[in-house]
């Protein structure tokens, strides 16, 4: 049985205009250790699909379930890194990554030590003591994920997280997350919207078309590890994504005309 | 001669001076009579005097002691009502308006009321400080909550930390520059409020001192009981809400937001 089951009816807010249906039928089923990189036009309800994945998101129906048991509520076994972080200002770098062991009620000496390890591995020991205003965007990145990573959750949602990062930052954050990835094995769904991001990640990409969103057409990438985005094999594996991403764009302007 | 005066404590002392001087020549020329319009010197000995035999340091612990006590219950009930309003819509819509109103009313205008309510006593006056603070306070948990980013509590949430724990840990410290904002507010309508009803009747506070040197004719002991209300308002300033302030500044690194 797969880890993360994923079965999702429907999603739908009430607009003045009347209900305005987002996310329709979307059945996933995700292995232990599998890296799932989900690429779809803006706004086509990625974020509240993770949402409701980790549980922060009830109003919908269908189920999702999580080593047979429903996920009824959000949990630190599920860590959403989200597209606009959420690191809160009023804490230290460290005091940020050692919120939710807090929480947990681990032992202040296990803490301190684990939040010193997570500093390291994201090369943050050195502002540990620093305010977020005073850190650069790559680095707040970087407290985003250790923040998650401390936790140390089964599932990584991540939402578009180095969609505001400069393209060189991006690269180095690329081949960080992969070598993470590649000793904790997390099992990881990524949304992005950048198809060679999704291709130089995932095990496999999804495309969600939209209005209401839905899974359109799924690729497995079978590259080696570590993957470069510039790699030409990775290159070619872009293109037919983009086609179905791009008819999926044409479609919605159509609709739009209409 | 221009670092000099560039230093701003230096050109502060000279404006004093300068003050001072000017204040002195009006004395010596004798434009009022001297119980009309003392000199400095007799204002510093009036000091003197007061704090010599006791009476400024009763007034200021009896003063101090009631704003204590009556900006403590703003707060709490304050604090509560604002939770209430934020939690539950139609407490806002009605309580809020209500609110709304109310607060345009100057807090001493409550005073006949507290007369009748409590008699010639000390409960009357902690009424009118109470009613001084308790709705800036009031407003400003309600809208300091209001105006927490969703993604704070979402992230919150995601690690574990719901109800009591949210509330503690994210929506406090999250609303903090609000909340300080509105908390210096009801300070301070407090403090105007507490003088105004310690002027009115016995009442054995540092207002009561200034209605004292009015009817002694002292209006050298009128002025230093001024000096001392003035100087206790600013080391409250700067001592506590500077240091919030202070605080704030230093952690989410910009101006506030509102």
């Amino acid at each position: 049985m797969a880890l993360l089951s994923i079965d999702i009816k429907s999603r739908s807010f009430q607009s003045s205009t009347g209900e305005l249906s987002v996310l329709k039928d979307i059945h996933l089923e995700v292995e232990k250790g599998e890296f799932i990189c989900i690429v779809g036009p803006s706004g086509c309800g990625k974020t509240t699909f993770l949402n409701i994945v980790s549980g922060l998101d009830h109003d919908y129906e269908g189920k999702i379930v999580y080593k047979g048991e429903f996920i009824r509520r959000a949990d630190p076994k599920m860590m959403l890194i989200f597209q606009d972080l959420g690191l809160f200002p009023w804490l230290s770098v460290s005091q940020n990554v050692e919120f939710g062991l807090k929480i947990k009620e681990i032992p202040k000496q296990e803490r301190e030590k684990k939040v010193l390890e997570y500093l390291e591995m994201m090369q943050l020991l050195k502002f540990k003591d620093s305010f977020l205003h005073q850190l650069s965007g790559g680095m707040r990145q970087r407290v985003a994920l250790a923040r998650a990573l401390v936790m140390e959750p089964e599932v990584l949602l991540m939402d578009e997280p180095f969609a505001a990062l400069d393209a060189i930052t991006r690269d180095i954050l690329h081949e960080e997350l992969q070598r993470i990835w590649s000793f904790t094995r997390k099992t990881v769904i990524f949304v992005t919207h950048n198809v060679r991001e999704a291709v130089c990640l995932g095990d496999r990409v999804l495309v969600f078309s939209s209005n209401p969103a839905s899974i359109k057409t799924q690729f497995t990438i079978d590259l080696a590890r570590p993957r470069h985005i510039e790699n030409e094999g990775l290159i070619a594996r872009v293109r037919p994504i983009l086609n179905e991403l791009k008819e999926e764009l044409e479609r919605m302007e159509n609709v739009h005309r209409i | 001669m221009s670092t000099v005066f560039k230093n701003r404590l230096t050109k502060q002392i000279i404006f004093y001076l300068c003050i001072l001087i000017i204040w002195q020549a009006v004395v010596i020329l004798k434009i009022w009579p001297e119980y009309i319009f003392p000199s400095p010197l007799k204002v510093f000995q009036a000091v003197l005097k007061g704090f010599g035999d006791f009476s400024f340091v009763f007034a200021i612990l009896i003063s101090i002691k009631r704003i204590l006590i009556g900006y403590g219950i703003s707060i709490l009930i304050g604090g509560a009502l604002g939770v209430l309003m934020y939690k539950f819509r139609t407490l806002d819509e009605t309580i809020g308006s209500l609110i709304l109103g109310i607060q345009t009313l100057p807090s001493i205008c409550w005073l006949p009321l507290a007369l009748i309510w409590f008699g010639l006593n000390e409960r009357a006056i902690i009424f009118v400080v109470i009613m001084g603070a308790l709705f800036s306070i009031t407003m400003a948990v309600d809208a300091g909550f209001k105006s927490i980013p969703l993604i704070y509590m979402q992230a919150g949430r995601n690690m574990g930390a719901y109800s009591i724990t949210l509330l503690r840990k994210v929506m406090l410290p999250a609303s903090f520059p609000a909340l300080l904002l509105g908390f210096k507010q009801g300070w301070s309508f407090a403090w105007r409020s507490l003088m105004a009803g310690e002027l009115l009747f016995v009442s054995l506070g540092l207002g009561y001192l200034l209605m004292v040197g009015r009817e002694l004719n002292d209006m050298a002991q009128v002025i230093a009981v001024m000096l001392v209300i003035s100087a206790i308002s600013i080391v409250i300033d700067k001592l506590v809400f500077g240091r919030m302030e202070q605080l704030v500044k230093n952690r989410w690194g910009y101006r506030r937001k509102n």
